[in-house]
């Protein structure tokens, strides 16, 4: 685990190398100073309990699972506060892709037509950056999620930075691997880690239930780990770029 | 204004009378009118009485009968007058001291057992069901009549205000309700006999006009009699004479008896001697219903003299030789179209022609004769629209205080007490509004069907009920030894002969329906008398051979007989 | 955004009562203003916000509501709800919920839930009756938990020690030692014939000499006083200090169920409604009797406050006015001298009924063993005057209509009181009727119990199937009816331009103690309290089993109302009344009170169609 003033310190600098960046690289007509106020934002939730930190679970379907080649189809999103899942606030969003959605369709269900309304890929990340600004990313298997965005956000702003999240399965990992000392495949997936909590099983595939599913099992998790109230953000946190 | 319009209007105002009193009467306030009061005064209750007591059979078609049969349809007026009078002074005081608020409660308590009461149950259910059909089928000819309908519509329209007004309506039942019925009902009976009266006889009084000689239209004597009039007027059509009846002695007298008795026996005019308080005031009311009742039962004679002149003169024409059709007075042709007049030209002259036998042209229905009457005599048209109100009144207060006894004997007694005792005060109440309901359909059916004219159909009511209900209700307060074998035998085997006899001849085999076939000359409508015999004989004789009264229920009987109770001889 | 994506959520609430009775466009709203939680059994208990009060729809997992005693109230699994209580009173929440099993829970905002509540009827009407089911557990407990309310089977002995009644009295000895009792009940077959207590050995064997081969039968107290198992416990504590004894077996159908001592009931603190039935018979002067009484009011605030059924506290005030009647005819006695003949002293209506609450006026009579000769008039006369004037002193108010024992025309012997009452059942005008009402809830709180029971079965006699009679009451106690109108709305009194509320006695108390007595006299019970009454006429299944339950409960219900508003209005200086303002209740008690009524409105109209054939 990594210690709260260290993660700060890691932001503060990669920070400090962004507007540095900035200097180099032309202005475009998208303000890239709102990346490092979006960074920036973060900072103050690393030190608060889980159940105090504005937390948000993503999940987005995508057309393959290379982050460099394949496309983000959809996302969705929804705010973990208080312990709470609130539903209101909860979000989807397509996104128009080059090509079609081929054989993936399958599995997430979405078809071309249905993306007429998408949004493009410079509205989404712009979208993105405006509905998740202050929240902690949470998602499962969080590091390829973060980064297909952080690959939209360098073909947007020409630039990548250091993006904070949770992944609750690598949490489920070393919870699996101090229970039962090793691993066996598929074990730690969305739908098996959810079992073990007693959460319900979710007939329907899509991002934003899937985000939904993930904000549970981090409650559920959380939970077992002795309750959201002593338990800090940052010993969750872990960081990618 | 036309006489639909002016129908509408008066019984609209007569109905919206009955909810305001409805209205009035369930205010808070009433309770301290009531209490400072004493209660409804004998006077009113007299009233309310005999507005239960008078039908839509004796307000449409007890006249109608007298008018076509002429001295044979008497009967129906003094059977039922002395039935009233029975009722009045023989059992209700009795059955008051035995505080039993039905006939069939009492019946089962006097013969100690459920068995005597269900089957006393039974057979007052199946009396009302007879009785309301004949309701029924007034109300189908007066609206008929009004809306210009057929007289099946009419029942159906019927069916629909009865049921609304007995089951749904807030209106029954109330003493006060039933008064303002009495006064629609006699002010619409008594209105056209008077003008008539007038307009033959110069008098007043119809009771008068009916003995009196006739006046030409300048107003002076004529030197001919009303009754000779119908006399004759009656030979030279081919009827028997008017004034003399066609039925045997015997049956008369049987018919008589039948209704007499079976009217002590009706379930539903009893009740109203116990709404009374105190024994001295149920007296008064009882001779206030009577005087009520008798204002109009002497009536009836004169209204079906003057309205039978009347119609043979205005059929035949001054000549006795008949009108033609196109100069036919409008009330024929208003009637023609429920149905219940049919003209069959049989000579072919377009002349219509009344008279017995082949030349008779005419086919007309009995019941219309008092609605028609105003017409016949052309009376102004806020006659004839009243004339239909009190029709109404009768039929409503009558069907009224039956079909609470249906539905009240069938989810009370028979699911209640027999059937389903668990069930809760909710589907009691569920129970006896489906037995409403149905009730008002089959005689609805009957109404539609009928086995006879209105009056007739009553009279078989009556005669089931002298055969079964009055002499266990005699018997129980009379008799220390009738038991309850007894009583059930008798109810059974005076109820099965009865009704065995009136289907028979009715239904089964209505062409064998002649003197020559009944026994001892006895017609269906008299065989009730007959059916009670048996009932007494059955009972007497079956009590003698089986177990004796227990000894707590002799004493009952033997307290009963006292005129009054103990405790009201010390305080008044 | 459409409504597909929370299908899983969105299906699960439209297979979940009361959910399931809601269209789908507002299951979808439904599940948009969700918000997810998770308990852990780790946590132990749920934690409830006291701000936002929510209601709390299991997803999955497995929860018990305990109330603050730690009794159980509700156990909830998948599917089911709690925290409604909270938004249906508004009271904080009291109630813990334990959390069995780990479990995901939707919470409903309390705004959403209100909304849903009166939009849709059969949502409402699911939380409403879930509430009041509650409610009905909860009272079960509360009445053990207060000494004055609660009752013999709580703290007698069960499977008391007994013998046979032809054993000796050495036995009884022994069984007594070895299980270390101070009283053996005496069986016969079974049934209870009599007690031995250490008192009747001491004085009935030892001092007169007998030895022990005698046989039980012959020493024992024969018939002695019992007590039934749903009794109070005070009735207990009076009916020991009344014969002076200290053991009571508890009997029920004939068979004994157990024993209560007067340690048992010591043991059980002392309370305050008994100190004062104490202080009661402890006075020896008129002027110290009337002092005591000033604590009545004060007895029926606490019994208010602290939420005793309406029906105990009616039982309540009725035994200290008994008591107070009871002295007041003693200390008169001491003073006039020994009463010439045997005698009653009746009491009438709700003293009779034992439902007594505050500012009651007095309602009594005189019941004399014979016609009384001019000493023996006179005598009546002063003793008569002299209770009620006492009774008035005491804060009950003379009977406005002079229906007193000092009033010559109810101070009457045996013959006349069972003639005036078959006058009444005879010719029943509606005065009779009226005095009916009154005269037919009568029970005696002095004299010889043979003279008052032998005008009670005579009056039954007579009413008992006397269908006319029984028309008449009926007809007379329709004439009033709940204050429900067109669509269930409440009919409210007005005094001119006043608005005065709803009059929960006359228009809601009394008509079911009207229906209870009508049926009572039909069926000739000679219970007068109407609690007690419907219960009979339940047992007797005279009245169906939930017809009579909801009765029951309307009738607690109203007491209860009626006592819980003139709580409010003494605590607030407002003139003390029946009348309640509807508007001073929360929408859950509105509710309630309608249905209250609507049972009262049924059980009329099952009463109109049972003794009027009318409906």
């Amino acid at each position: 685990m990594i210690s709260d003033s260290w993660l700060k310190a890691r932001f503060r600098l990669d920070a400090l190398i962004l507007k540095y960046k900035l200097k180099s690289i032309p202005r475009s007509v998208i303000n890239p100073e709102r990346l490092i106020e979006y960074q920036q934002s973060l900072l103050s939730q690393f030190s608060k309990s889980i159940n105090e930190a504005q937390l948000m679970a993503i999940d987005l379907e995508m057309t393959g699972l290379n982050p460099t080649e394949d496309q983000i189809i959809s996302m969705g999103i929804v705010p973990i506060t208080q312990a709470g899942i609130p539903l209101q606030q909860a979000q989807h969003l397509m996104i128009s892709i080059d090509g079609s959605v081929g054989s993936s369709a399958t599995i997430h269900g979405i078809v071309d037509n249905q993306l007429e309304n998408a949004l493009s890929l410079e509205q989404a990340v712009l979208w993105f950056l405006e509905h998740t600004k202050g929240h902690i990313l949470v998602a499962h298997h969080a590091p390829m999620d973060v980064s297909f965005l952080l690959n939209y956000i360098e073909k947007v702003f020409g630039f990548r930075m250091l993006m904070p999240f949770i992944d609750t399965l690598g949490i489920e990992k070393k919870r699996y691997l101090r229970q039962h000392g090793q691993l066996i495949k598929g074990c730690v997936r969305l739908g098996e880690s959810r079992e073990r909590y007693h959460l319900p099983v979710y007939a329907g595939h899509n991002a934003l239930l899937d985000a939904i599913a993930c904000a549970e099992l981090l409650l559920a998790q959380v939970a077992a780990m002795g309750g959201g109230h002593q338990m800090k953000c940052y010993e969750l946190i872990e960081t990618i770029k | 204004m036309d006489v639909q319009t002016l129908t509408y209007i008066i019984v609209g105002a007569t109905f919206a009378l009955y909810i305001g009193i409805a209205i009035w009467s369930r205010a808070g306030s009433t309770k301290e009118f009531y209490v400072a009061g004493g209660g409804v005064p004998p006077v009113m209750n007299g009233m309310a009485t005999a507005a239960d007591w008078m039908s839509a059979a004796s307000f449409i078609s007890l006249a109608g009968i007298v008018s076509f049969v002429g001295y044979d349809g008497s009967v129906y007026l003094m059977g039922w007058t002395g039935g009233y009078v029975l009722l009045a002074l023989c059992m209700a005081p009795y059955l008051r001291k035995f505080g039993k608020f039905t006939v069939p409660d009492f019946i089962g308590d006097r013969y100690y057992s459920q068995t005597a009461r269900t089957v006393a149950v039974i057979c007052a259910i199946f009396i009302c069901f007879t009785y309301i059909a004949g309701q029924m089928r007034g109300v189908g000819v007066v609206f008929s009549r009004f809306l210009e309908v057929e007289v099946d519509t009419g029942v159906y329209i019927g069916m629909c205000v009865v049921f609304f007004y007995a089951v749904l309506g807030g209106m029954k039942g109330i003493t006060y309700t039933q008064v303002a019925q009495y006064c629609v009902l006699i002010f619409a009976f008594m209105v056209p006999a008077i003008f008539i009266s007038v307009m033959m006889t110069g008098h007043i009084f119809p009771q008068i006009g009916f003995g009196a000689e006739l006046i030409d239209a300048a107003g002076n004597g004529t030197g001919v009699y009303l009754l000779d009039k119908l006399d004759g007027l009656s030979a030279e059509l081919g009827f028997s004479q008017y004034t003399e009846g066609s039925k045997s002695m015997i049956d008369v007298f049987f018919i008589t008896g039948a209704l007499m008795f079976g009217t002590a026996g009706l379930p539903h005019v009893i009740v109203r001697f116990f709404t009374v308080p105190k024994v001295k005031d149920a007296r008064l009311s009882a001779g206030w219903a009577l005087v009520f009742i008798a204002i109009m039962y002497t009536t009836v004679p004169a209204l079906a003299a003057f309205s039978r002149v009347n119609m043979i003169e205005t059929i035949n024409g001054p000549e006795s030789t008949g009108v033609a059709y196109e100069t036919a007075p409008q009330w024929i042709k208003n009637w023609e179209k429920t149905g219940l007049i049919t003209w069959d030209d049989k000579n072919n002259d377009g002349n219509i022609y009344y008279a017995k036998g082949e030349e008779n042209e005419m086919k007309i229905d009995r019941d219309i004769m008092v609605l028609a009457t105003p017409e016949i005599a052309d009376l102004p048209a806020w006659v004839i629209a009243l004339v239909a109100a009190g029709g109404l009144a009768a039929a409503l207060s009558t069907s009224a205080g039956l079909l609470l006894v249906i539905s009240t004997s069938v989810s009370h007694d028979l699911l209640k007490k027999n059937l389903m005792p668990d069930i809760s005060d909710k589907e009691e109440l569920k129970y006896a509004r489906i037995a409403a309901a149905l009730g008002v359909v089959m005689a609805g059916y009957f109404g539609i069907n009928p086995p006879g004219f209105v009056a007739a159909v009553v009279a078989i009511a009556f005669g089931l009920a002298a055969a079964s209900l009055f002499p266990a209700i005699i018997m129980g307060i009379f008799s220390k030894t009738v038991n309850k074998e007894g009583a059930i035998a008798g109810m059974l085997t005076g109820l099965t002969f009865t009704a065995a006899y009136i289907i028979y001849f009715k239904f089964v085999n209505p062409s064998a329906n002649v003197s020559d076939n009944w026994f001892l000359g006895i017609s269906p409508e008299g065989f009730g008398m007959v059916g009670m015999f048996i009932n007494f004989a059955v009972a007497f004789a079956v009590s003698k051979v089986t177990a004796a009264v227990p000894q707590d229920v002799v004493d009952m009987v033997e307290s009963i007989r006292f005129p009054q109770g103990a405790g009201e001889a010390q305080d008044h | 955004m459409n409504a597909s994506e929370l299908q899983p959520i969105e299906q699960f609430l439209q297979t979940h009562a009361p959910f399931d009775a809601l269209p789908d466009d507002v299951i979808s709203r439904c599940a948009r203003e969700i918000t997810i939680g998770y308990y852990a059994k780790a946590s132990a208990f749920v934690e409830f916000d006291p701000i936002n009060p929510k209601l709390y729809l299991v997803r999955s997992g497995a929860f018990e509501v305990r109330d603050p005693q730690g009794v159980l109230v509700d156990r909830v699994a998948e599917g089911e709800c709690f925290g409604f209580s909270t938004l249906l009173s508004g009271e904080k929440v009291v109630n813990k919920v334990a959390i069995l099993e780990d479990g995901l829970i939707y919470h409903l905002p309390h705004t959403l839930f209100s909304e849903l509540r009166s939009h849709h009827r059969q949502f409402d009407t699911f939380f409403t009756r879930a509430f009041a089911q509650r409610l009905r557990n909860e009272h079960k407990f509360k009445a053990k938990d207060h000494t004055t309310t609660s009752r013999i089977t709580n703290m007698m002995a069960h499977q008391p020690v007994s013998i046979e009644k032809h054993a000796n009295v050495c036995e009884a000895a022994k069984l007594m030692r070895d299980n270390r009792v101070s009283s053996v009940l005496v069986l016969d077959n079974n049934q209870l014939v009599g007690i031995v207590t250490d008192r009747d050995l001491r004085n009935r064997v030892l001092a007169e000499g007998i030895g022990g081969e005698a046989v039980v039968e012959s020493v024992m107290t024969k018939h002695p006083q019992s007590i039934a198992p749903n009794a109070l416990v005070f009735e207990a504590m009076l009916l020991m200090s009344e014969h002076n004894i200290h053991h009571l077996p508890v009997v029920e159908n004939n068979q004994a169920r157990g024993m209560v001592t007067s340690t048992d009931i010591l043991r059980s603190q002392s309370s305050q409604p008994l100190l004062l039935i104490g202080e009661i018979d402890r006075q020896d002067s008129i002027e110290k009797l009337i002092h005591v009484s000033k604590q009545i009011p004060v007895l029926l605030q606490n019994l208010i406050s602290a939420d005793a059924r309406a029906e105990e506290i009616g039982r309540i005030l009725t035994s200290v006015t008994d008591a107070l009647t009871r002295r007041l005819i003693v200390l008169n006695q001491q003073l006039l001298g020994k009463a010439p003949m045997a005698f009653c002293w009746l009491a009438f209506g709700s003293q009779g009924r034992q439902d007594q609450v505050a500012c009651s006026d007095q309602d009594n009579g005189l019941l004399l063993a014979e016609e009384p000769d001019e000493f023996a008039a006179a005598y009546f006369d002063k003793l008569s005057h002299a209770v009620c004037k006492g009774l008035d002193l005491c804060g009950y108010i003379y009977c406005p209509g002079e229906i007193m024992a000092q009033n010559p025309k109810w101070r009457m012997p045996l013959k006349k009181w069972q003639n005036k009452f078959s006058q009444w059942v005879s010719a029943p005008d509606p005065k009779a009727l009226m005095h009916a009402s009154i005269f037919f809830d009568m029970r005696a709180v002095y004299g010889p119990h043979s003279l008052f029971d032998e005008l009670q079965s005579t009056v039954l006699d007579q009413t008992k199937d006397n269908d006319i009679f029984l028309a008449g009451m009926t007809a007379n106690a329709l004439q009033q009816t709940p204050p429900l109108g067109f669509f269930r709305k409440f009919v409210l009194e007005r005094d001119g331009s006043e608005v005065k509320g709803m009059d929960l006695k006359h228009k809601g108390s009394a008509l079911i103690n009207d229906i209870g007595r009508i049926y009572a006299l039909s069926a000739g019970i000679k219970e007068v309290n109407t609690a007690k009454r419907i219960r009979l006429l339940m047992d007797a299944n005279i009245i169906n089993r939930k017809d009579a339950l909801n009765l029951a409960d309307a009738h607690e219900f109203i007491a209860h109302m009626r006592l819980a508003n003139q709580g409010y209005q003494a605590n607030n200086n407002l003139t003390v009344s029946n009348y309640l303002m509807p508007q001073h209740l929360s929408s859950l008690l509105r509710h309630q009170l309608r249905d209250a009524f609507k049972v009262v409105h049924d059980a009329q109209s099952g009463l109109k169609l049972k003794f009027m054939r009318s409906f």
